[in-house]
């Protein structure tokens, strides 16, 4: 009933509501952002089959997070939470620099999708505070963001274990959205 | 009133049905149509999945649970979905987590964890001077004693013997780097520096990360799921009126600890939503809970109606479907097979149908602990096994 009361409340002092997907390649690292945005600790995670949902208060914008399984086989099952959504939050592993090729075309392909159209795009380097890791300028290139057309966009470098990051894009975000982004 | 009416022939049908369902792989037509074409990534995910039953690697190599579904495919373990997640956490320069049956398998990567040898071989290994004292981690052990023996295991590789080290674990590539060719004493060499760098590495990490990071005891990223459900909220029918004439209606469904609630319709009691709404299937498979309540602007919802749902019979036959990777097999129907067993007996448990390969389930819901209301819902079902 929480939930109930905590809307009534915000419907009242005019919230801005934002539907927010996070994607990206099995453990990217999803459910470990999704979980300290919400909660602002580290949580221990086990592989998501299936999807986590939270919503994340933020500068005035009650963002509905929706954190999708990324294995293989869940993948094609992104598309049914498409409609209606204002932004993604790609997440990748910057340490895993093997898949980042798998991790380009997944992203493409979901840029290519009609319902995602309007959706403003936030990209993570995660993992930042591995060895290894490749800075936001090396993702970018791999990602080949400079091909994104007709679109609001913005890259972070983020360590959801160190808590880095992850709000400086939230600010991004909130920021594109109010100003009508999406 | 719109509530569906069983069919009286129901109770004949609903068990030979069930278990007809469950039992695909038996009818011919339908074991014709699954050996027809296999995809290159099935042939290797059928290797796999023998390689699997090899004695040593129906438990986890970590903790010894029973049919492990993970596979470290670096360090060519097979492992729990709880140790699985351990392994996640020290990043793939370590261990590189990849699922038997939720991801794709190219022969190649299935034959590089073939070469490895298998849990038995590797723990060989890993765990060859393990004290007789030490307790290795059970099936039911906490997530810290997990990380602790698995950091310990293979990152600091506290119990390997270091004479029988022929192969460079920490290089993102593992079964690339046999040690035809190099030479042994030189890698040993290596290896020593490489074990006493990422020991002290370890050290400094778990001081920094006390820093920094904020540990928390939530399960809340624990959760094991089954799969997935779309709630399809069609109408209502007869409402309440909770408002001077009418009611504002809007549906709340939940399942373990997920809720989604439809749009509110003003001013009505038969509203249609035609709402769809999305929840991840919990391991248990709780019922789902249907709410209904009247929008209030200035004062608390008022309540308009309840109700359960059993999914497990829909879960079932989805699982099932998903065994028999049969997604264009004919449709399949199943009576009110659990009519009557639900505790809540108002609930008319409709016609469970596959088409496409999906299970479905539309149902007539009787609104509990209220005067009157239905609610049309359909329910689709996706299971994910592990």
């Amino acid at each position: 009933m929480g939930i109930v009361f905590t809307r009534l409340f915000s419907s009242l002092f005019g919230n801005k509501e934002a539907r927010i997907l996070v994607l990206g390649l099995d453990n990217a690292g999803k459910t470990t952002i999704l979980y300290r945005l919400q909660m602002g600790e580290v949580v221990s995670t086990i592989p998501t089959i299936g999807f986590n949902v939270e919503t994340v208060q933020y500068n005035n914008i009650k963002f509905q997070v929706w954190d999708l399984g990324g294995q293989t086989s869940i993948r094609p099952y992104w598309r049914c939470y498409f409609p209606n959504t204002q932004a993604i939050i790609y997440v990748v592993d910057s340490s895993d620099t093997e898949r980042l090729v798998i991790a380009k075309e997944e992203f493409h392909a979901i840029l290519e999708e009609e319902e995602l159209k309007g959706a403003v795009v936030l990209i993570f380097a995660n993992k930042q505070d591995l060895p290894g890791a490749l800075d936001d300028a090396a993702v970018t290139e791999s990602l080949e963001l400079h091909k994104i057309k007709n679109r609001q966009w913005s890259i972070f470098k983020t360590s959801a274990i160190k808590g880095e990051g992850l709000f400086e894009g939230l600010d991004w975000l909130s920021n594109t959205l109010k100003s009508g982004g999406a | 009133m719109s509530v569906r009416k069983q069919r009286p022939d129901a109770d004949h049908l609903s068990g030979a049905s069930l278990s007809d369902l469950l039992n695909l792989d038996d009818e011919e037509n339908y074991s014709d149509e699954l050996d027809d074409e296999e995809t290159p990534s099935a042939g290797a995910k059928r290797k796999l999945a023998n390689f699997l039953s090899v004695s040593g690697n129906d438990l986890c190599a970590d903790c010894g649970s029973p049919d492990p579904k993970w596979v470290s495919a670096n360090l060519g373990v097979f492992v729990c979905i709880k140790c699985s997640g351990v392994h996640r956490s020290l990043g793939v320069h370590i261990s590189k987590i990849l699922s038997v049956n939720l991801d794709e398998w190219t022969e190649e990567d299935v034959d590089n964890v073939i070469q490895l040898g298998g849990n038995t071989a590797i723990n060989l290994k890993y765990e060859d001077s393990i004290p007789n004292n030490f307790r290795k981690p059970l099936p039911d052990a906490s997530i810290d004693e997990r990380t602790d023996f698995i950091k310990r295991k293979y990152v600091m590789q506290q119990f390997s013997n270091p004479d029988e080290h022929l192969s460079c674990p920490f290089t993102p590539a593992a079964i690339n780097c046999s040690s035809t060719g190099v030479n042994p004493v030189v890698e040993k060499k290596y290896l020593n520096s490489m074990r006493l760098h990422n020991f002290g590495q370890a050290f400094l990490n778990t001081r920094k990360r006390k820093d920094a990071e904020k540990k928390s005891n939530s399960m809340a990223g624990m959760v094991e799921f089954v799969g997935m459900i779309k709630v399809n909220v069609v109408s209502g029918t007869n409402l309440v009126i909770r408002d001077v004439r009418s009611s504002d209606p809007y549906v709340m469904i939940s399942l373990g600890t997920q809720s989604m609630k439809t749009r509110v319709i003003r001013s009505s009691l038969n509203p249609v939503w035609n709402e769809k709404l999305m929840l991840s299937i919990p391991h248990d498979v709780p019922p789902l809970k249907v709410n209904v309540f009247d929008k209030d602007k200035f004062s608390t919802d008022d309540f308009m109606g309840e109700a359960e749902i059993d999914i497990r019979p829909l879960v079932s036959v989805a699982k099932a479907l998903e065994n028999n990777g049969n997604a264009n097999g004919p449709s399949k129907q199943l009576e009110n097979m659990d009519e009557g067993k639900d505790k809540n007996t108002h609930v008319n448990n409709g016609t469970i149908t596959v088409t496409d390969g999906k299970a479905k389930q539309d149902i007539a819901l009787k609104l509990q602990n209220v005067e009157s209301g239905e609610l049309q819902i359909e329910i689709e079902c996706v299971a994910l096994t592990q």
